[in-house]
């Protein structure tokens, strides 16, 4: 499988502050990747770094071409949503839909009339009259539009309601994602989308602490809610990560065989959720 | 979809226009009608017999001679207007690169296929050509509002009003040397609307603050450090108001294609060159 992502080395100053320190991100095409991180990890900069929208140091390549130096020929290939309020607030709906359509080779503006009209949107009305998810559902209309080889969706869902939230994946998974595309989605949600992966990148700290497609996540990472009389040997197994639930330790292991795990107890695949808080913690930990 | 340069750069001159609707429209428009109910008003208080002596003497003024050579005439009344205009000018071009950088719809912008060569030009043909083109056609409507007002009340009064044709003719010849004159103006002020859009692009908070106070710095230091002023010289050079008002069109001309001319769209141009650059990084 080839890459639609490539990023070697990227670091990124403002002042003081390294926002990435030594990015390295393989983003295969295909994928829906998630970019997974607390706040203030560094997703938002990989993020514009990918689009062109963030100057970087390091080596970066996105659907074949250097951002930082054709971002307006990428942008023909790859589709972004930074954030829901992003919309310029003083155009009316139908004018965005005829802006896009003049500006845009790949925008079909039937498809996303077709996908406005199942949703409450007046498109005389201008975008500040709008309610967030509304906004955010139009933007989605414009995006699925598009046939582009890559979405980066960062934060898209961020200070929506649950209802919408879940639409917006819904309608993203069944109408726009067809294998062919590669979708990139950052949040700091992880338990939103991790049904929805293929691939999984932690970010932590400027650095990328994980890189790994879902179906290798499953063989290298295990979980042992281990037996009392067995700490001391899940120990020498240098866990990334302990936790005690109703007095049973439960242990972490990375890249660790099963069969030594079997022995110490019941082994179970973490959720992405629980691998996102031991990485996260790992440092604290020390592993 | 067919997409070609042209169709896309006609797009980005429409969103400038519905963004500064209120710029270029609404308020040369409210300028208009300030200065038409104004006018009637005064109007109100002249007698019958006087205004229809006033009517007769204008068409009688203008009747037969050469609406070029009268067109100055109505450059005066149109002075309010091309202030205004360039007062919107300033206020458009230092928030045309920033403010959508403050409202965040930049990354909206940038998601687009649409180069920020095409962007900044988009901007500078919307306050050198297109904006003038409002003005001048909200004049229209005031001259033509003003004709048939004249027309109607000579009828009424029952006096000679051909020479109001003339009148109407000479009017409107004035709109095209006021556009062509607002167009030649830009041009010699494009070191100025450079500087702008370069801070436009530039500052994250205050830009007039910036563009006037790294202008002001720059000119004290050239006086500090080396004794003398040709910053401050060369402005105001290109900085009597008298400059930007041609009243025969030999004179946009004659302006158009001169040295000085050309060294300030050079300057200009170096400088708004200097704005697509820092448009191309928005952190």
């Amino acid at each position: 499988m080839t890459n639609i992502v490539e990023a070697r080395s990227l670091v990124k100053r403002y002042g003081d502050f390294t926002a990435l320190d030594g990015v390295d991100l393989s983003i295969p095409s295909g994928s829906i990747s998630g970019l997974i991180g607390p706040n203030g990890a560094g997703k938002t900069t990989t993020m514009k770094a990918l689009v062109g929208l963030c100057d970087v140091e390091g080596e970066l390549e996105v659907a074949g071409r250097d951002p930082r130096s054709a971002r307006h020929k990428l942008m023909e290939e790859v589709c972004f949503i930074a954030d829901v309020g992003i919309l310029p607030k003083w155009l009316k709906v139908a004018q965005v839909l005829e802006f896009v359509s003049a500006v845009h080779p790949k925008f079909v503006r039937e498809r996303a009339e077709k996908f406005l009209s199942t949703t409450e949107i007046p498109s005389n009305k201008r975008i500040k009259d709008l309610s967030k998810g509304m906004v955010t559902q139009l933007h989605l209309a414009i995006v699925m539009a598009i046939d582009v080889r890559l979405l980066v969706l960062d934060e898209p869902t961020l200070g929506l309601d649950i209802i919408y939230r879940k639409e917006f994946y819904d309608r993203l998974l069944n109408e726009y994602y067809d294998g062919d595309c590669t979708i990139i989605i950052s949040t700091h949600q992880v338990e939103e989308i991790e049904t929805l992966l293929s691939h999984l990148v932690f970010i932590k700290n400027g650095r990328i602490t994980l890189d790994s497609s879902m179906n290798n996540f499953a063989d290298r990472y295990f979980e042992v809610v281990v037996d009392p009389d067995k700490l001391t040997a899940a120990d020498t197994l240098e866990p990334i990560y302990t936790r005690e639930l109703l007095g049973k330790k439960t242990y972490m292991f990375e890249d660790v065989p099963l069969q030594q795990l079997e022995p110490l107890g019941e082994v179970l695949t973490p959720t992405v959720a629980d691998l996102f808080v031991a990485k996260m913690k790992e440092d604290h930990h020390g592993g | 979809m067919v997409v070609n340069q042209f169709g896309q750069f006609g797009a980005l001159l429409k969103r400038e226009i519905i963004e500064n609707r209120n710029l270029f429209i609404s308020t040369p428009a409210l300028l208009a009608v300030i200065f038409f109910v104004f006018s009637i008003w005064v109007v109100s208080f002249v007698p019958s017999a006087e205004i229809a002596t006033g009517i007769e003497y204008l068409s009688m003024l203008f009747d037969g001679l050469s609406p070029l050579q009268m067109a100055p005439v109505f450059l005066l009344p149109a002075v309010p207007f091309i202030v205004t205009l360039y007062i919107c000018a300033i206020i458009y071009l230092i928030n045309s690169l920033y403010q959508d950088r403050k409202d965040a719809s930049v990354l909206f912008w940038q998601s687009m296929p649409v180069s920020n060569l095409q962007t900044v030009i988009s901007k500078v043909v919307t306050i050198c050509a297109i904006a003038p083109v409002f003005y001048v056609a909200i004049l229209f409507v005031l001259h033509l509002l003003a004709v048939a007002m004249l027309v109607a009340l000579g009828l009424t009064y029952n006096v000679q009003v051909a020479g109001l044709g003339y009148m109407f003719m000479a009017s409107v010849l004035s709109l095209l040397l006021i556009y062509l004159s607002a167009i030649t103006t830009a041009l010699w002020l494009l070191p100025s609307i450079g500087w702008l859009l370069l801070f436009s692009a530039f500052a994250r908070k205050t830009p007039i603050l910036w563009a006037v106070g790294v202008f002001i710095l720059l000119g004290f230091l050239e006086d500090f450090v080396f004794g003398s002023q040709y910053l401050a010289n060369w402005v105001e050079s290109r900085s009597n108001p008298q400059q930007y008002m041609f009243f025969e069109f030999t004179d946009v001309v004659e302006r158009l294609f001169s040295y000085d001319m050309l060294f300030g769209v050079v300057v200009g141009s170096i400088l708004i060159s200097g704005a697509i650059s820092m448009r191309r990084f928005i952190d």
